[in-house]
């Protein structure tokens, strides 16, 4: 069954501050070398999917930079790879939104050109590592047009997005944007018969300023959803404070051997050809992640460094993610901090972001 | 087809038998270096950042790893439309088929392929050696001084100089004397093994080389005396800065611990020339809630429980609690079980260490540690 991939990463948040200022979310730097977009695209990529087109927003430079011609995930080919397409400028209902109607629309001909039976289309900002085999597998063998991923969550945690009510055989009956006490969590992800696809943008392109998923969700009676249960991890990431704990979950060894260990599935990126962390004499680290090209003499606790960051002498380093090329002077004191790349932080410098959101310092800045 | 000034032939088809198990599965320019690294990694980045964008490798001792690694190149910007790398085994011919039997051998046997690039020169490499070159000041002065054949030397300590192929020079840099290992050398101009030759005088002396009986067919014991004795021009070129040849497994340790020790001289991480690798995809590393690690070198990949003083821990590399690991290198995808003592030693590629082992000393002999499981 023939399958190709759609990623929507025209899509942003207005919780991070300077983190998005310039950047959309797909783009957000990851766990020490990775960009959001990466699982999105490993995923297809592992699953043997190798059409994938991707919805990039107005500001797409980063994106642009990191994705290149999908060489790292296997699509620089001939014969489909990677398709690059521009959505509409971000409106105001469309901050959030994953599956914006008119940018699919805008982009018809991606699904109108290729003869494959199914689409998966998914979000671009989630950290997790999924076989989309099975996906496929349960999908064709249903007579529905379209089957929804659900990840089981705990019951009234605070969570962003949709929740499935479903019925006894499976089918989705409901979809709300609170948990009413569902557990059924919707995790931007859904296979679609390419043919249903078309009919449905055609059907409904009177409502193209809406999203996909809410047209979906406002006219139930009409929709025959199936479900499929996703059971491993998914980092969600909505604002700096789950920013800072989705990458602290590296530091978790489950999570670790899954989402980024698995030598069947691994997550690729943009390879940048640093050299290994120069571990000083005098330097300290605990229960943290550190990327290729860091010097580090100072100490660094439950920490998130990207690569090429220097850590001064003496300087601690706590509950903190430091991004590339970030330099931290000797005996400066960074706790519960998000920086950003190129940040520079001058000797002895402390900075607290105490119990409450992390300390944001944007792109460039010297502290 | 463009002509091109200078291609490269990389010598990269020894056995390395020197190194003893780190190449008993893989070629010696496939053995890991500095944790991310393969000793070729150097040859290759010195060619892309020198502008040579052509590059012949002469393989044939258990090449399989090697050729994969190389791959299109991609990875040291040298799949170019019109050049490239080129993975060169030897093939048959109406005749049957014949091995290498030497460094000239291997590269008279590729005769055809230099020609279809019709190169004015041919930079020779040798596949093992970890230096950063920029191959375009030798080639500048190859062609100011004219020369046939221009060699790159590098000044040794007067007392070492019999270890080495020492060039004797006249007041114009012009060679005068070859001597392999001298007794008592008149030179400390040590031959890097990394000549730039004019195709014309090399494609000569290569179809003379192959009639002569009595020739092993190698560079320094045949090629270069005999140009010598016919009065051809042949001249030095002085390189400065860190070169190793990495042929022993006590140079392989020096060299790598160089990176910790010596980081003035020795300049592989800089940013200037950069050395590129084709590195498999791993997360950053992972160092636990009692991990200990000082004055080392780690790569992506790795997970460290334990303790890790003055040593390298390659791509992938696993460190146990309660596991001591001191002056020795971890090669990639290795793992080291609990509480192990490692002193001075070189773990092997993919080995297993189990829990409780105690491998090498501290005033042993540096030592090898299990036959690699090289995985692609």
């Amino acid at each position: 069954m023939k399958t190709i991939g759609l990623i929507s990463a025209n899509y942003g948040s207005s919780s991070f501050g300077d983190l998005l200022e310039n950047r959309t979310l797909a783009s957000l730097p990851y766990g020490g070398r990775y960009r959001l977009i990466d699982f999105a695209l490993s995923n297809m990529a592992n699953s043997g999917i190798t059409t994938v087109g991707v919805i990039a927003p107005y500001n797409s430079g980063s994106l642009i930079d990191h994705i290149g011609d999908g060489s790292e995930w296997s699509l620089g080919r001939k014969n489909g790879g990677l398709f690059l397409m521009p959505g509409s400028a971000f409106g105001v209902q469309s901050r959030g939104s994953r599956f914006l109607l008119r940018d699919l629309l805008k982009n018809i001909k991606f699904f109108e050109r290729d003869d494959a039976d199914y689409v998966i289309m998914s979000g671009s900002s989630d950290v997790w590592n999924i076989d989309f085999e099975p996906l496929i597998k349960q999908h064709s063998k249903t007579d529905k047009p379209i089957t929804m991923v659900y990840k089981k969550v705990p019951k009234g945690e605070d969570y962003h997005g949709y929740f499935l009510n479903i019925d006894d055989s499976g089918k989705v009956a409901d979809i709300r944007t609170e948990s009413f006490g569902w557990s059924n969590y919707f995790t931007d992800c859904f296979i679609v018969d390419r043919d249903y696809m078309l009919d449905f943008m055609n059907w409904f392109g009177a409502l193209e300023y809406m999203d996909m998923i809410e047209i979906m969700r406002t006219n139930m009676e009409t929709m025959d959803i199936a479900t499929f249960e996703f059971k491993g991890y998914l980092g969600k990431i909505k604002n700096p404070s789950d920013f800072l704990k989705v990458n602290q979950a590296m530091s978790d060894y489950d999570i670790r051997n899954e989402v980024f260990c698995n030598p069947e599935r691994q997550i690729y990126t943009k390879t940048q050809d640093e050299a290994p962390v120069f571990h000083l004499p005098e330097a300290d680290v605990r229960n943290s992640v550190i990327s290729a090209g860091c010097v580090i003499e100072g100490r660094v606790e439950n920490s998130i460094i990207f690569r090429s960051v220097y850590v001064g002498k003496g300087a601690v380093i706590r509950n903190s993610v430091i991004m590339m090329h970030g330099e931290i002077g000797d005996g400066a004191v960074l706790d519960n901090v998000i920086a950003d790349k190129y940040v520079k932080i001058n000797e002895g410098v402390k900075l607290y972001g105490g119990g409450g959101e992390p300390i944001i310092i944007g792109k460039e800045k010297t502290i | 087809m463009k002509k091109k000034k200078c291609i490269a032939m990389l010598l990269a088809g020894g056995q390395g038998s020197r190194l003893g198990r780190l190449t008993s599965s893989i070629a010696k320019p496939a053995v890991s270096f500095g944790g991310k690294y393969r000793i070729i990694d150097f040859g290759l980045s010195n060619c892309v950042n020198s502008g040579i964008d052509t590059v012949g490798i002469l393989v044939q001792y258990k090449p399989l790893i090697l050729n994969r690694y190389v791959g299109t190149g991609e990875s040291w910007d040298l799949a170019v439309a019109d050049g490239g790398v080129h993975i060169l085994p030897p093939y048959a011919r109406e005749t049957g088929g014949e091995w290498y039997e030497g460094t000239a051998d291997a590269i008279y046997h590729n005769i055809d392929f230099i020609d279809i690039y019709d190169p004015e020169n041919v930079l020779i490499l040798s596949g093992d050696h970890i230096y950063k070159m920029d191959y375009n000041l030798m080639l500048q002065e190859h062609l100011d001084k004219e020369s046939d054949l221009t060699v790159s030397v590098i000044e040794v300590p007067w007392e070492e100089a019999s270890r080495f192929g020492i060039m004797s020079t006249d007041d114009q840099d012009r060679i005068t004397k070859f001597s392999e290992k001298p007794a008592e050398p008149d030179s400390n101009l040590a031959s890097m093994g990394i000549y730039i030759f004019s195709w014309k005088a090399l494609r000569k002396a290569l179809l003379e080389d192959h009639e002569d009986k009595a020739s092993s067919h190698d560079f320094g014991k045949d090629i270069i005396p005999k140009m010598l004795a016919e009065g051809k021009k042949l001249s030095v070129y002085r390189f400065k800065g860190y070169w190793r040849d990495v042929g022993t497994v006590q140079s392989y340790y020096d060299s790598q611990m160089d990176l910790m020790d010596d980081v003035e001289n020795i300049n592989v991480f800089t940013k200037d020339m950069k050395v590129f690798s084709n590195s498999n995809m791993y997360p950053p590393q992972f160092l636990g809630p009692d991990a200990n690690i000082s004055n080392s070198l780690i790569c992506n990949g790795c997970t460290v429980y334990g303790t890790v003083k003055h040593s390298i821990l390659g791509s992938g590399a696993v460190v146990g609690a309660g596991t001591v690991v001191e002056d020795s290198i971890v090669l990639p995808n290795a793992i080291v079980g609990r509480n192990c003592r490692i002193t001075k030693a070189i773990i092997n590629e993919g080995v297993v260490v189990e829990d409780n082992e105690v491998v090498g000393s501290e005033d042993g002999e540096v030592i090898v540690y299990g036959q690699a499981k090289l995985s692609i």
